[in-house]
C-alpha cells in the first residue's frame, strides 16, 4: 500500500470516480501530465458496468406503463426532485462504502427516572429520551473525536464542532436537521431547538444551512415499536446511530434473571474513516452516560 | 516578394491570429502572418483594450465625484472628451507596438495586406503575390451586425468604432443592446453625464448572464439615472436636422425616443466574405466558419479560431484556440477541447459584472441539484474601506459530486477577481479544495471563499 505511486486526479475526478466505485488506479488520464479528470472518469462509467450489481436483483423488473392506468394494478407516482436526491445518495451511500455494524443494548431506567423528575419540574415543557440520547452522543463525541469524522476523498476530515444531524420524517421524505455544537447545548436547550427543527422540517420551512452539514446523524424509530435497525451512513459522515425503542427486558444482573428498560443502538460506520475499536470505544461512551445520566448534566 | 512558401500562414492579426503566430513560432514553425490593418485587432484597436482605457476616465471621474466622503477636496471637477479619447487612442497604440515587437522577436514574417484563399494551401495577398503553406488559419474577425435601417451614417447612428472615437458627448444617448458592448459604452457615456436610454429586445439586461445579476445590474444602472427598456424593440428612425427620434415597442406601447445619438450593439457577424471561402468545402453557418473542437474547418488543412469561427465572441476565447489550433497543427498529445462553461465573460461598466459556468437557470435545466451561494460585498470589510458596497458574489455547485458549475461576481474588481474560479473549475476542484484555500485578508476575494461557504451553510461573515 505505502509503496503505491502516487496517483494524479483532480478532486471531482476522486469524489465521482469514490461514488460511482471506480478504481481511479485503473484508469489512463488525459489532463495535463496524465492527470485523471472529470472526462475520464465519465468515460469508464460508461465504459464499465459498475462493480456492484443493482441492490434490489430479488424484485422483478416492472416495466415502464404507457400512461398511469389505475386498472393495471398499481399506480406509479412520479419522483420529486427531493425523492430522486435520496435514491441516488442512498444508492451510492450503500454501493460504496464499507460499511459495518455495531450495536449494543442500553439500560435506560436511569434516564427515565431522570426525565421524569425533570419533566415535573420543566411542565409544561417536556424532554424525551432522544434529547437525552443526542446529548449523550454529543459526550460520547467529544470523549471521542475520531468517531465526529467524514471521508473525504483525500483524507479523513475530523470536525471540530460537535454538529449532530436529527433525521426527521417529512410527507416528502427523510431529512436531517443540524443541531450544532451540541456538546455546549444543555438537555433544555436541545430539547427546544430538535422541537423546533423538526416541526419546521415537516412544514418544509428548514433553510439549507438548517441540515447542511453536520458530523454525525442519529435516526430513531423507537417511537413505532421498532427494537434494532442498521441505517445506512448518511454520507460524507462516518457514522449514524441507529436507535430502536426503549422496553422492558430481561436480563442477567450478578448472575440472577432481573428486568430492566432496555434500548438496542446500533452504529454504522464507514471504516474508511473509523476502526471497529474506535467506533466500540464511542459507543461505550455514549452507553455509560445513558446508564449513569446525572454525569450528562455537568 | 512573389511566391513564399511556410509551415503555416494565419490571416489576421487579431488576439487569435497574433497569438497563434507566436505560439506556431515557439513549437518552430515557420509562419507568416497577413494583416490588413492593424496588428492586435478589434480588441486592440477598436474593442476590449480602448474601451477599457475610456472606462478608467469614468471610474476615476465617479471616484473624484466622491471625493468628499473620503476626507479629500478635488476642486471643480471637469473634463475634455477629446482628451479621454486620445489617452485611449495612445493605449491602443501602445500595444499595437507591442504586438509588432513581439511578432517580430518570435521571427513571425509579418505582411501587411488583405489576404484571400485562392486554393487548398495558397493565399494571395493583394498586390503582393502568393503565399503557400500546408496549414492555414483563419482569423479574419468579425464586425458589427447591422441594424436594418439602423446603420451607421457618419452622423447619428454609431457602431463601436464611432463611438470610440465621439465628435461629441450626446446630450441624449440611446444604445441598442444591452450586452457587454452596449452596457459599457452606456455606462461609459453616462459617467459624462448623457441622458442614456438602453433598449434590449430580451426581458432583461446582459442576458447571458445568470437572472439574479441583471436584476442587480438594472437596479445599479437605473439608480445612476440610465432609462433602460426591456422587451423592446426599435421599429422606426427619423432623422432631422439636428437630432433623431427613434420609434420603440415595448409592452404594447409604442415610444417616440428623441436622441442626439443612437449606438447599435446588436451582436457581431464573422468576415466571411471575400476571403475565398468559395474555393474551398468550408461551411458557414449564421455568419461564421464551422469548425470541429480543434478548429478545423470541412477542408483540409484550413482552420478557423476566433471571432470568425462563431460565439463566445471574447478575445481569451480567441487567443486560446489559436494555441489549441496551432498545438493540434504541431502534433502536441494530450490536447483538450475548449469547455465554453470553463470560459469566463466579462462586462466593465459599473458596476463590474463577471461570471464562469453555468447560470443558475441552466444549471436547473440541465437537470443538476444544485446548492446556491451568495455573498454581498456589503458584508465585506475590504469593500467597506474602498467604499464599494454594491454587488455580490454568487457560486452553484452540484450538490452530489461538489462540481463548482458556476461563478457569478456583479461589484468592486468583478472582472479581476473571476479568474480565481476559472482555475478552479480547469482544475476540477470541488467546494472542500475551495474552502480549504487560504484567502488573503482583508481581500475584495474573501467575498469568494464566503460565497462557497454559504453555498454549504458555513458563510462566516453573515
Ligand atoms: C467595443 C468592443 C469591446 C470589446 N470588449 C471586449 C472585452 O472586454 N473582452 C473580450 O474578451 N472581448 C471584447 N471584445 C471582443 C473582442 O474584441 C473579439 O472577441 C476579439 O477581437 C476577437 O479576436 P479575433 O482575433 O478573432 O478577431 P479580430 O480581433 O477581429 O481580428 C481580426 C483581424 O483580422 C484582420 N483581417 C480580416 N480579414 C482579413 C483579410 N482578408 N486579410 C488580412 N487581414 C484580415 C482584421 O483587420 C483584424 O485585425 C470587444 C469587442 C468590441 C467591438
Amino acid at each position: 500500500m505505502s509503496s503505491e505511486p502516487r496517483q494524479f486526479a483532480s478532486p471531482l475526478a476522486r469524489r465521482l470516480a469514490a461514488a460511482a466505485g471506480i478504481d481511479l488506479t485503473k484508469l489512463t488520464g488525459s489532463g495535463p501530465h496524465g492527470r485523471i479528470v472529470k472526462a475520464d472518469v465519465e468515460k469508464a462509467k460508461t465504459a464499465t458496468p459498475p462493480p456492484h450489481p443493482a441492490p434490489i436483483a430479488a424484485s422483478p423488473t416492472l416495466p415502464a406503463p404507457a400512461a398511469p392506468a389505475a386498472s393495471a394494478g398499481y399506480t406509479d407516482l412520479p419522483l420529486t426532485p427531493m425523492r430522486r436526491t435520496i435514491a441516488r445518495r442512498l444508492t451510492e451511500a450503500k454501493a460504496t462504502i464499507p460499511h459495518f455494524y455495531l450495536t449494543v443494548d442500553i439500560e435506560m431506567d436511569a434516564v427515565l427516572a431522570l426525565r421524569e423528575q425533570l419533566n415535573a419540574r420543566l411542565a409544561p415543557d417536556k424532554l424525551s429520551v432522544n434529547d437525552f440520547i443526542l446529548r449523550a452522543v454529543a459526550l460520547g463525541l467529544r470523549a471521542v473525536p475520531e468517531a465526529n469524522a467524514a471521508w473525504a476523498e483525500t483524507a479523513i476530515r475530523r470536525f471540530t464542532d460537535i454538529d449532530i444531524a436529527v433525521a426527521v420524517a417529512t410527507p416528502e421524505g427523510l431529512i436531517t436537521p443540524i443541531v450544532r455544537q451540541a456538546d455546549r447545548k444543555g438537555l433544555g436547550e436541545i430539547s427546544a431547538e430538535v422541537k423546533s427543527l423538526a416541526t419546521r422540517a415537516r412544514d418544509g420551512a428548514l433553510k439549507p444551512e438548517e441540515y447542511q452539514g453536520g458530523g454525525f446523524t442519529i435516526s430513531n424509530l423507537g417511537m413505532y415499536g421498532v427494537r434494532d435497525f442498521a441505517a445506512i451512513i448518511n454520507p460524507p459522515q462516518a457514522c449514524i446511530l441507529a436507535v430502536g425503542s426503549a422496553d422492558p427486558r430481561p436480563i442477567v444482573k450478578a448472575g440472577a434473571l432481573a428486568v430492566a428498560t432496555v434500548m438496542s443502538v446500533t452504529l454504522s460506520v464507514d471504516h474508511r474513516t473509523v476502526d471497529g475499536a474506535t467506533a466500540a470505544r464511542f459507543l461505550a461512551t455514549t452507553k455509560s452516560m445513558l446508564e449513569d445520566p446525572l454525569r450528562m448534566m455537568l | 516578394m512573389t511566391e513564399s512558401v511556410s509551415d503555416l500562414i494565419v490571416i489576421g492579426g487579431g488576439p487569435g491570429g497574433y497569438v497563434a503566430a507566436i505560439r506556431a513560432a515557439q513549437l518552430g514553425l515557420s509562419v507568416t502572418l497577413v494583416e490588413r490593418s492593424h496588428l492586435g485587432g478589434i480588441c486592440l484597436n477598436w474593442g476590449c483594450i480602448p474601451t477599457k482605457a475610456l472606462l478608467r476616465s469614468a471610474e476615476l471621474y465617479r471616484l473624484m465625484g466622491e471625493a468628499n466622503s473620503f476626507g479629500l477636496s478635488a476642486g471643480s471637477l471637469g473634463f475634455d472628451l477629446d482628451q479621454i479619447v486620445a489617452r485611449s487612442r495612445a493605449v491602443a497604440g501602445r500595444l499595437q507596438a507591442g504586438v509588432r515587437h513581439l511578432l517580430k522577436k518570435n521571427k513571425v514574417t509579418v505582411i501587411e495586406g488583405t489576404a484571400r484563399l485562392i486554393g487548398p494551401g495558397q493565399v494571395a495577398v493583394e498586390g503582393q503575390g502568393s503565399l503557400t503553406a500546408p496549414h492555414i488559419i483563419l482569423a479574419t474577425g468579425a464586425r458589427a451586425r447591422l441594424l436594418l435601417g439602423f446603420e451607421p451614417d457618419g452622423r447619428f447612428l454609431w457602431s463601436y468604432r464611432e463611438a470610440l472615437t465621439p465628435d461629441i458627448l450626446p446630450r441624449r444617448l440611446v444604445v441598442i443592446g444591452s450586452g457587454a458592448i452596449g452596457i459599457e459604452f452606456a455606462s461609459f457615456f453616462a459617467a459624462f453625464g448623457s441622458e442614456v436610454t438602453v433598449i434590449e429586445a430580451l426581458d432583461r439586461i446582459l442576458p447571458v448572464e445568470d437572472h439574479e445579476i441583471s436584476a442587480l445590474a438594472r437596479t445599479a444602472f437605473e439608480r445612476q439615472g440610465l432609462h433602460i427598456l426591456t422587451g423592446a424593440t426599435v421599429t422606426g428612425l427619423t432623422k432631422h436636422e439636428h437630432d433623431v427620434e427613434i420609434t420603440v415597442e415595448s409592452g404594447g406601447q409604442t415610444l417616440r425616443l428623441p436622441a442626439d445619438r443612437v449606438i447599435v450593439a446588436i451582436g457581431i457577424t464573422g468576415n466571411v466574405e471575400n476571403i475565398g471561402l468559395e474555393t474551398t468545402q468550408v461551411r458557414v453557418e449564421k455568419g461564421h466558419i464551422a469548425t470541429d473542437s480543434l478548429c478545423r474547418t470541412d477542408q483540409p488543412g484550413l482552420y478557423a479560431i476566433g471571432d470568425v469561427a462563431g460565439p463566445p465572441w471574447l478575445a481569451h476565447k480567441a487567443s486560446h484556440e489559436g494555441v489549441l489550433c496551432v498545438e493540434a497543427i504541431a502534433g502536441l498529445p494530450g490536447l483538450h477541447p475548449i469547455d465554453p462553461k470553463r470560459i469566463p465573460g466579462c462586462t466593465y461598466g459599473h458596476p463590474q459584472v463577471a461570471s464562469v459556468g453555468l447560470t443558475e437557470a441552466a444549471a436547473i435545466a440541465q437537470g443538476y441539484t444544485i446548492r446556491v451561494g451568495r455573498f454581498p460585498f456589503a458584508a465585506n470589510g475590504k469593500a467597506i474601506a474602498l467604499g464599494e458596497v454594491d454587488g455580490l458574489v454568487k457560486t452553484l455547485f452540484d450538490s452530489t459530486s461538489g462540481e463548482l458549475l458556476g461563478a457569478h461576481i456583479i461589484g468592486p474588481e468583478a472582472t479581476e477577481m473571476i479568474q480565481g474560479y476559472a482555475i478552479a473549475t480547469t482544475l476540477e476542484a470541488t467546494e472542500a479544495d475551495l474552502i480549504a484555500t487560504t484567502f488573503p485578508h482583508p481581500t475584495l476575494s474573501e467575498a469568494m471563499h464566503e460565497a462557497v461557504l454559504a453555498a454549504f451553510g458555513r458563510a462566516l461573515h453573515i
